[in-house]
């Protein structure tokens, strides 16, 4: 192996996700991690453990989608639902064997179907978007058989007032519930989530057949990322370009959650910056060799390499708890917060 | 796992297989008879997963042959120019036997009549596939491959293939057009990646290269909605009402560019799920890669903008036979260049074996 190649690989090694996950591991604290303090990561994690860890995220997002697209949830599907393909029986959240604790259906006090009156594009996108992450929840499930977790406590009802009051400018009183730009806000919050949580598990996976599966959802979530982005970026709806804004502060929020998730350490893995999280705003480029060009930012990926960006799953959990999962430089499990109210549902050596 | 996971088991040894010809995966039986040429076992040697006849290093020269290819077009696109020749050349302290080669640029020019925002769409996919472009070669360093020769004027005869045929076909003339151009790309980029990552070995995971490969994946998917929400959202804005409407007929067009892709997706499916042994050839079928595109009505209607199987909503993969077939625009095996790659893809699977 060349000199090059030969530094280009150590400098992956030391500052890979894999290692950043695995922190538990003595060997690898001093190398990675230096000082820092460690929570109790997994140190026996299964794959069922992170396919377990993708199934609460993709509960949370199949409910948001059910609600605004058709105005139910994913066990009790209401007719619009089972017309755009939802199971007749819904999508079950709690069984005899599920692990963990099921928190019963999400409540809806507070959320509603959204408008989407004159706006067929985008309320096609949701039905789509609903649909699919509903048949993610199945397939995991399935996957994991009686190894699958229920549906923790989520909360999409007042979790956006949380989530909006942590916003610069804060913004209080948000509910992607609203109107069709905010429906786009609501998905925006998760889609790239999601992403950098696939990502980010999918070197951890160890049985070929899950990597697969893993990478083939990971694509699902960026062409929803992509939608999603896509639709607030290029609009000229003004109801829809006065969200930009908004979103680029969704993910400078993301960014400052995620690198607390880094627990203190400073090494950055080499796809990834800081921020690890980047809005729809206009970036100037270099292309062929040329400079002054101007890009739009429909891809959240790095700006040199333009990689998608891969997060741990404790930077994940610290995003979608609002920080619950990071005390100054320890992680706290289970975290719990904003969606979920009591934290995610694992297995014994599972992520929560 | 359990028997839900079975069929991705299978279909992953299933590419595995047909990647490694002569190793030992192919040695239980699952691909008797099927040989590799000569240069197959000479990529590099070892680490490739324990078979030998491949390495990672292989797996990232095979994905920077399809990067040079989608940034060609994108820079050229965006700008009238492609790739610096400092990102097209061998390496310093290359070794390898393959040669640059040259682009024959077509009716390569700036995309005609674009708004200021459509061209900074286009600046955007141009500057991340050129990324990927740098990416790739310092990842592999002096290994990296130089740029094959690459044809972009075969968007014409292949626009001739589709069925109908579509004449005078130039990706260049037009915004609408060059979304057409795009949508031969990145599907099949996001494909590629899903069927390559999971045969990088265990060493190559822990060297980051899978990291690589999945975070590239995830970029061409975002790619990809962009191409398949700015058709779906246009056809939508001008009043059509199906996919070959008059007023706004690409749709019809992308959807024939998948018909297309779908008979040049030979041999076992790699769409999720059971019992795809076989494509069929069309788009939205069981057995097929293809999701076509539609054109929603009502907002309670499902748009098709990812392109999934229909029961998991999981993404396709296809194999580097697959991907060669469709860049070679040839079904036949064993055909070695063509196409957009008139020289073929430096690359050991540059022949198509299945």
């Amino acid at each position: 192996m060349a000199n090059l190649e030969t530094q280009v690989l150590d400098e992956i090694i030391v500052k890979g996700r894999r290692k950043l996950l695995t922190l538990g591991s003595a060997a690898l604290a001093g190398l990675v991690l230096g000082g820092t303090k460690e929570a109790k990561a997994a140190t026996a994690y299964t794959d069922a453990d992170i396919l377990n860890f993708a199934l609460n995220l993709e509960y949370l997002e199949a409910n948001y989608y059910y609600i605004a697209a058709f105005g139910c949830t994913i066990d009790t599907p209401n007719a619009a639902a089972i017309a755009a393909g939802a199971p007749t029986g819904g999508i079950p959240i709690s069984s005899s064997t599920f692990v963990g604790t099921p928190g019963g259906p999400v409540s809806m006090t507070g959320a509603n179907m959204v408008n989407f009156t004159g706006q067929t594009a985008i309320g096609a996108y949701a039905t789509e978007t609903a649909i699919e992450e509903g048949k993610h929840v199945l397939f995991l499930q399935g996957a994991l058989s009686s190894a699958a977790v229920a549906q923790p406590l989520i909360n999409l009802t007042t979790a956006w007032q949380m989530l909006g009051g942590a916003l610069t400018p804060a913004a209080p009183t948000f509910s992607p519930y609203s109107s069709y730009a905010a429906f786009l806000l609501g998905a925006y919050v998760f889609e790239d989530v999601g992403v950098t949580a696939y990502h980010g598990a999918a070197s951890l996976l160890t049985v070929s057949g899950n990597l697969s599966a893993a990478a083939g959802i990971l694509g699902v979530e960026a062409y929803h990322a992509g939608l999603v982005r896509t639709t607030i970026s290029t609009s000229t709806d003004p109801n829809i370009t006065g969200t930009v804004s908004t979103a680029v502060s969704i993910s400078n929020l993301r960014a400052a959650l995620s690198k607390a998730g880094l627990l203190g350490s400073t090494t950055v893995p080499i796809n990834d910056t800081n921020p690890d999280d980047l809005g729809p705003s206009p970036v100037a480029v270099t292309l062929a060799g040329m400079t002054g060009y101007t890009s739009s930012k429909i891809v959240n990926c790095d700006a040199t390499n333009a990689i998608a960006f891969a997060r741990n799953t404790t930077q994940v959990l610290n995003i979608v708890t609002g920080g619950g999962a990071v005390n100054g430089t320890t992680a706290v499990s289970p975290a719990k917060g904003i969606f979920y109210t009591n934290g995610m549902n694992a297995g014994p050596n599972g992520f929560k | 796992m359990d028997s839900r996971l079975k069929p991705f088991i299978d279909k992953a040894l299933s590419r595995r297989t047909f990647l490694a010809g002569a190793g030992s995966v192919a040695a239980v039986g699952l691909m008797a008879g099927c040989s590799n040429d000569g240069t197959t076992t000479g990529g590099g040697g070892g680490g490739g997963g324990g078979t030998g006849a491949y390495t990672d290093l292989d797996i990232l020269n095979f994905a920077l042959n399809l990067e040079y290819l989608e940034a060609q077009f994108y820079l050229y696109a965006a700008t009238g120019k492609g790739l610096t020749a400092a990102n097209t050349m061998a390496p310093t302290g290359y070794t390898g036997t393959y040669t640059m080669g040259t682009v024959t640029p077509g009716n390569s020019a700036m995309v005609a009549g674009t708004t200021t925002a459509q061209q900074q769409i286009i600046n955007e996919i141009a500057a991340e596939e050129q990324n990927h472009v740098q990416f790739l070669r310092s990842a592999l360093g002096a290994a990296a491959v130089p740029m094959p020769s690459i044809d972009l004027s075969f968007f014409g005869p292949l626009a001739l293939a589709l069925t109908p045929a579509v004449a005078s076909f130039n990706p260049y003339a037009s915004f609408d057009a060059f979304l057409i151009g795009a949508f031969i790309f990145e599907d099949v980029g996001v494909t590629a990646y899903a069927g390559a990552a999971p045969l990088i070995s265990a060493a190559g995971v822990t060297s980051g290269f899978l990291n690589y490969a999945a975070g590239i994946l995830a970029v061409e998917a975002y790619h990809a909605a962009y191409i398949r929400t700015a058709l779906t959202a246009r056809a939508i804005s001008m009043g059509a009402t199906s996919p070959t409407s008059s007023v706004y007929p690409y749709v019809g067009i992308a959807n024939q560019v998948e018909a297309l892709r779908a008979s040049l997706t030979v041999g076992n499916s790699g769409a999720p799920g059971s019992g795809n042994t076989g494509n069929t050839g069309a788009a939205g079928s069981s057995g097929s890669v293809e999701v076509a595109l539609n054109v929603p009505q009502s907002p309670t209607q499902a748009s098709a903008i990812v392109a999934a199987d229909s029961v998991h909503a999981i993404g396709f993969a296809r194999n580097v036979n697959q991907v060669h077939h469709i860049v070679y625009g040839s079904p036949t095996v064993g055909v070695a260049k063509g196409g957009f790659f008139p020289n073929g893809t430096n690359s050991i699977f540059s022949t198509t074996t299945a």
